[in-house]
């Protein structure tokens, strides 16, 4: 068990830094530098940008030292906006997102698994059909066209919800669904699956033989072993929900991580952008690598080699 | 023959012989395809989007950067007023003009105006020499006979120069859904291929070489895989700028990691058979063998991977032109389209729908082709 933490700690590690050899590479591949503006600086101001941003050092020297920085948990000055750093966009945007991010897992989590469940049970049936039909749907069509279809309906034509901003907690429904809607149909089917592959099983027909009522034999011995996939495809997900929150924190107009990301992007602001980038992929993997622990705890039955 | 009992008499040569025709591998995947109606559907959409985008562009009368900013943001389907001869319609803009429209539905010119009534909360436009006034004191506004205050019959018609509408410049939507389409079309089709080509070399030569070369060359697999793709194309998008070789850049130096696993695993697998053995006895070249003998057979999968490549290379490219760092206006592309649209969501729905539905319509198309195509080339892989 320690040995596989400690195994994927490497590799997370080993992951990181290549991520960070990556955007740093891009981000100094790009012509043109950060303070290239329409109006040419004077040459002397230029210099001095440059000094203060440590920009005049051999790029091995600068890409070990944000390395050193970004440790310690300095991601570095904005090159756009004078007097933020990188940190403070961090700051002040994670915790929208995050809150996004807990709601819509919440969200996808309880309504998912009921539909799937359901689906299963009532297999071939016009319950099953219908589910399932939802979900091709819901698979298929991208979140920014669900999220300005949801806009439309339900503030413009009904006027119940709020477009933008998440000042009430009306401002939260529509981003949920948007951002949750792809996560709900894919686990909703893959419960659906899982579930019916667990129900064929020689243990189920043992605890029916018992006598034990459906919703007993669900519950007490199919659920347990149905819910494994579930938790396999959860860090996915979650990396699906957290790029996903671009679009759709860029349609609400929610001042989450993602908006600062999208607006760095559109800004060049390379700093910003490299990051963002990093926080993004630590983040992430963190997430996995927490899904993959949980993962081996609740099923026995898999091995700790590789 | 008269009596129906007795023994029919057979040869050898008669009971060895086959009767139904033989099938070839194609065939045999065009039988079992053909049976899925999703997946025949799937195909015949894809193949009029393909008409639709390639030479549709040639029979409309517009061009994707035409603009016409006089007819800006009109819908396919117009609420009109008839106008006092009788002859035509007049339609009132969202900027408050009056455009005059043929009694078949196509669209004339915009009326003039004469001279604004502000105490009647009107504007006043010359309709062939009669005074048509544009009353703006009630949303929908009217249009009413200025002296009396009469309004004119309304009336639903059909948008015949715009069958589906234009957008915010004036541009025709229909003609810039075909380029659109097109656009994101060429991109997935050029990734697709792209990290095809990339995953099976690199996947060929992972799977065949095994031992060291395999764990190297799978363990940057996995760190790539690591990476968040979408991330990563954004971040390839920003250092190569919008356009579309860069669009085709980015997606295809990032999809190639699943292919690569699928071709590595049919490799790993197909390389312990006879057929290999028997290769090598006979002293094929390492590239041979692989190339002649081991990706064929594993083309089923390849291609089924394809497939459900193509629908998620469209999506990228949508996403992209959606966060606006897709392609560079006037290039029209489905997500740009609706980048565009969303602006104007309130009052020009139209303008979304369109590229909306077709986004979603290929989708649907690639997925129902994808499934069926994994069913008719491996019907072992069938749920």
């Amino acid at each position: 068990m320690h040995k596989f933490i400690l195994k994927r700690i490497f590799s997370m590690i080993v992951a990181m830094f290549m991520i960070a050899l990556l955007t740093f590479s891009m981000m100094h591949s790009v012509p043109g530098g950060p303070f290239t503006r329409d109006r040419k600086l004077p040459p002397e101001v230029e210099i001095a940008l440059n000094e203060k941003y440590n920009l005049d050092a051999p790029l091995h020297e600068q890409f070990f030292s944000y390395i050193a920085d970004a440790i310690k948990g300095d991601l570095g000055p904005s090159f756009r906006y004078t007097g933020k750093t990188v940190n403070d966009f961090i700051e002040s945007g994670f915790p929208t997102s995050a809150k996004l991010g807990v709601i819509t897992i919440i969200f996808v989590l309880i309504t998912a698994i009921p539909m799937g469940i359901l689906a299963a049970v009532k297999s071939g049936k016009w319950q099953d059909m219908f589910i399932m039909a939802v979900a091709t749907i819901g698979v298929t069509i991208p979140s920014f066209i669900i999220a300005s279809m949801l806009i439309y309906v339900f503030s413009f034509q009904l006027n119940w919800l709020p477009t933008y901003g998440v000042d009430k907690w009306s401002g939260y429904i529509l981003p949920t669904i948007a951002l949750g809607g792809y996560s709900v149909s894919y686990i909703a089917r893959l419960m659906r699956s899982s579930l019916l592959e667990v129900m064929g099983q020689d243990y189920i027909r043992t605890a029916r033989s018992k006598g034990l009522s459906d919703i007993k034999v669900i519950t007490k011995h199919a659920l347990r072993n149905a819910l494994v996939p579930i938790v396999t495809v959860l860090g996915p997900t979650v990396a699906g929900l957290l790029t996903g929150s671009f679009v759709i924190e860029k349609i609400f107009a929610l001042p989450g991580l993602g908006m600062h990301f999208v607006n760095g992007v559109a800004e060049r602001d390379y700093t910003t952008i490299m990051g963002v980038t990093l926080f993004y992929a630590a983040f992430l993997l963190a997430m996995v690598l927490v899904v993959d622990i949980f993962y081996v705890l609740i099923d026995p039955r898999i091995k700790f080699d590789n | 023959m008269d009596n129906k009992w007795d023994l029919l008499e057979t040869t050898d040569a008669d009971r060895e012989r086959i009767y139904a025709k033989s099938r070839t591998f194609t065939q045999d995947v065009w039988f079992r395809f053909r049976k899925k109606p999703t997946a025949i559907a799937g195909f015949i959409i894809i193949l009029i989007l393909l008409i639709f985008a390639g030479i549709g562009p040639t029979f409309t009368n517009y061009n994707y950067v035409d603009q016409n900013l006089a007819m800006s943001n009109i819908p396919p389907l117009l609420k009109v007023f008839v106008s006092p001869d009788q002859k035509s319609y007049l339609y009132i803009t969202q900027s408050l003009k009056i455009i005059n429209i043929n009694s078949d539905g196509t669209l004339n010119t915009q009326l003039s105006k004469v001279r604004e009534e502000t105490e009647k909360k009107m504007t006043i436009f010359d309709y062939n020499g009669t005074e048509v006034a544009l009353y703006y004191g009630v949303n929908p506004y009217l249009i009413v006979d200025e002296p009396t205050g009469d309004i004119y019959e309304k009336k639903t018609i059909w948008n015949k120069s715009y069958i589906l509408g234009t957008d915010s410049l004036g541009r025709d939507i229909l003609t810039r859904l075909m380029y659109g389409t097109r656009v994101s079309m060429t991109v997935a089709f050029i990734a697709a291929f792209v990290n095809m080509i990339v995953g099976i070399i690199y996947g060929g030569i992972s799977g065949y070489m095994g031992s060291k070369v395999d764990m190297v060359m799978m363990r940057i697999v996995d760190i790539i895989s690591t990476i968040p793709l979408t991330l990563y194309v954004i971040l390839v998008m920003v250092i190569l700028g919008s356009g579309l070789q860069s669009i085709v850049i980015a997606l295809g130096s990032v999809y190639w990691v699943n292919m690569a696993r699928v071709v590595r695993g049919q490799v790993l697998s197909l390389k312990e058979q006879e057929f290999v053995i028997v290769a090598k006895t006979l002293g094929s070249s390492t590239s041979t063998i692989l190339f002649k003998h081991l990706i064929p057979n594993a083309m089923g999968s390849i291609l089924v991977t394809v497939t459900m490549l193509i629908p998620s290379a469209i999506f990228m490219e949508a996403f992209l032109g959606y966060i606006g760092i897709g392609l560079q206006p006037p290039l029209a592309s489905l997500g740009t389209m609706c980048n565009e649209a969303t602006a104007a969501l309130r009052t020009s729905p139209h303008t979304l729908l369109a590229p909306a539905l077709v986004i979603c319509i290929i989708m649907f198309a690639f997925n129902f082709v994808g499934d069926g195509l994994r069913d008719a080339l491996d019907p072992k892989l069938k749920k």
